[in-house]
């Protein structure tokens, strides 16, 4: 099985999932699920606790076996990676240690199997922060230490693509800053991240495309950018909210959208709060109040993963 | 292959469980074979005099029953810890074969079987050489048919690494494979097998074909041939490993 490294290829550290589900007993944790990831970025997949983003990673990494369709990293399933340590790192959480184990035991266990030199376990314990630590038993671990080791054991075998489900939790905020910087260069190296979490304000700062999943179905697969745009809404309150409407309704052909919140006040989406009176201004329609509001990131992700009965886009 | 097997003997180094547990082989041989010794002239003991060939090969055979047990316990628990401490998941993310993980594991404690074998016949002789030539009797640890039981015990105590890798894989529950192994080790083969109405079928049990192995038994219990035994413990071993190997690849590490 030819696995593509170069970048000069389409598939080189591109993740594909393509129409993934698994059902587990009468629950659908993954549903007809298709996204793709691309080297050089930070993507980050989102969705509540449950949405079904572990149960995928694991099908992505030949863990978990999907009932329907097919997942691939570098055009190849993982089961048919020749050598998948040097190709796909994964920290999935950071719980699979032995306790009686030395962190840097634990690592140059998984050197043998690898076929990497067994320097590497200490190398990367250095690049986690872990070299005071790494003689001591995993069993008295901080929970952020175990995620350390958990992300050094991703990197061992300085692989092209890097997936890590939930690598913030139990980080301090030190740790946080870190892993975000170090993430960042890992990326800025043309290489593959996709990191899963289900705390939306870290991700903020942190990716480049989102992948948000909710209930097991793709919700939204967007740029940052491309997320919060259009989600931005202006507040405006009128006398005439009748006639605004009307006015904004002239305007639907560009993506203009009015709501009614109150007797006197609407939400508006799809302008800014400079067209709107630009708008209110030639239609001769009075105002009292004109406020942008900018929906964050964890606004965004409410309000899709909140109102998918309505909208299952 | 080679650098599976290497891997598993790291990951059972770098913990002391195989420590407590040959020390717990080599106490409970000792513990056998003492007793043998000591209850020797003893007017109701079952075994053969001491200055036989036959006297000589139950003694050291007792290495089998110190060592195979706990050997069975060490893989069970090598191969349900992964699943229990959940490094199943690095584990198959670094060889996505996973009957490969099963086969490395099968050799491993197998060859720590010959380990926990060689260990315990070591106890015997260095108990039994002292104490015999106490009591007058000539021992030569090459012959009278002892270099046969130290193949039977070093095969029989391999033979249990595979049984306890393969039941573990099964099972994946490490409380219940252990709990399962000992109780029916210690308890309900040594009822059964003592029920002479079916004797003829309970000579196929795991530790009948284990005394055969061995052509030695404390119990009532009759016994096939070496070879015999050998298959049919073989059997066992391999029809767990290939049944866990299967369970392991087809179950979901979640």
């Amino acid at each position: 099985m030819k696995v593509n490294l170069d970048p000069d290829q389409g598939v080189a550290g591109r993740i594909e999932v393509d129409g993934l589900t698994k059902r587990f007993g009468d629950v659908v944790a993954v549903d007809d699920l298709s996204f793709t990831v691309e080297p050089g970025s930070i993507t980050g997949f989102l969705g509540p606790n449950g949405a079904g983003k572990t149960t995928t990673l694991r099908m992505l990494l030949g863990l978990v076996r999907p009932d329907k369709g097919r997942a691939s990293i570098c055009g190849v399933e993982y089961v048919d990676l020749p050598a998948p340590a040097t190709i796909v790192g994964a920290a999935l959480e950071a719980t699979g240690f032995h306790p009686a184990r030395s962190g840097r035991d634990h690592l140059r266990v998984y050197c043998t199997v690898n076929r990497l030199p067994k320097r590497r376990a200490d190398e990367v314990l250095d690049v986690v922060g872990l070299g005071q630590a790494k003689r001591r038993k995993v069993g008295g671990y901080s929970l952020g230490m175990r995620q350390r080791l958990a992300l050094g054991a991703a990197l061992l075998g300085d692989p092209a693509v890097l997936i890590l489900d939930e690598p913030a939790n139990g980080l301090d905020p030190d740790g946080i800053v870190w892993m975000r910087r170090f993430l960042r260069e890992y990326a800025e190296r043309g290489r593959t991240v996709l990191v899963s979490s289900h705390v939306l304000t870290e991700m903020q700062q942190l990716v480049d495309r989102v992948v948000i999943l909710n209930r097991g179905r793709l919700v939204r697969e967007a740029t940052l950018a491309g997320l919060s745009e259009g989600t931005s809404s202006v507040l405006v309150r009128s006398p005439d909210p009748t006639g605004l409407t009307a006015a904004l309704d002239q305007h639907a052909s560009n993506g203009t959208r009015a709501r009614r919140l109150g007797p006197d006040l609407l939400e508006v989406t799809g302008t800014t709060a400079a067209g709107l009176g630009h708008i209110a201004c030639a239609a001769g329609i009075e105002l009292h109040e004109l406020t942008p509001r900018r929906t964050d990131l964890e606004q965004v992700f409410l309000d899709l993963t909140g109102t998918l009965e309505t909208e299952p886009s | 292959m080679p650098t599976l097997i290497a891997g598993e003997f790291q990951k059972l180094l770098t913990t002391r469980l195989w420590l407590w547990l040959l020390l717990g082989a080599m106490a409970l041989t000792a513990l056998y074979a003492s007793l043998l010794l000591g209850f020797s002239d003893d007017p109701d003991t079952m075994t053969a005099p001491l200055h036989t060939a036959a006297g000589q090969q139950t003694l050291f055979a007792v290495a089998a029953g110190g060592a195979n047990t706990l050997t069975a316990v060490l893989a069970a628990i090598g191969i349900t810890g992964e699943f229990r401490h959940r490094t199943a998941t690095a584990t198959f993310l670094a060889t996505p074969a996973r009957n490969r993980v099963v086969v490395a594991k099968l050799v491993t404690y197998a060859l720590v079987g010959v380990g926990f074998a060689f260990a315990c016949l070591v106890v015997v002789a260095i108990i039994a050489v002292p104490w015999l030539s106490a009591m007058d009797i000539s021992l030569s640890l090459t012959g009278n048919g002892l270099p046969g039981i130290y193949l039977g015990v070093l095969s029989d105590t391999a033979i249990f690494g595979l049984l306890g890798v393969g039941l573990g894989a099964l099972l994946r529950n490490q409380v219940a494979t252990v709990v399962g192994l000992l109780l029916y080790r210690f308890v309900a083969e040594p009822i059964v097998t003592n029920i002479p109405a079916i004797s003829e079928w309970t000579i196929y049990l795991p530790g009948s074909a284990s005394a055969a192995l061995t052509q030695v038994s404390l119990s009532t219990q009759g016994y096939l041939e070496a070879w015999q035994g050998g298959l049919v413990l073989a059997g066992y071993g391999l029809a767990l490993a290939a049944a866990g190997s299967l369970s392991s690849v087809l179950c979901d590490i979640t």
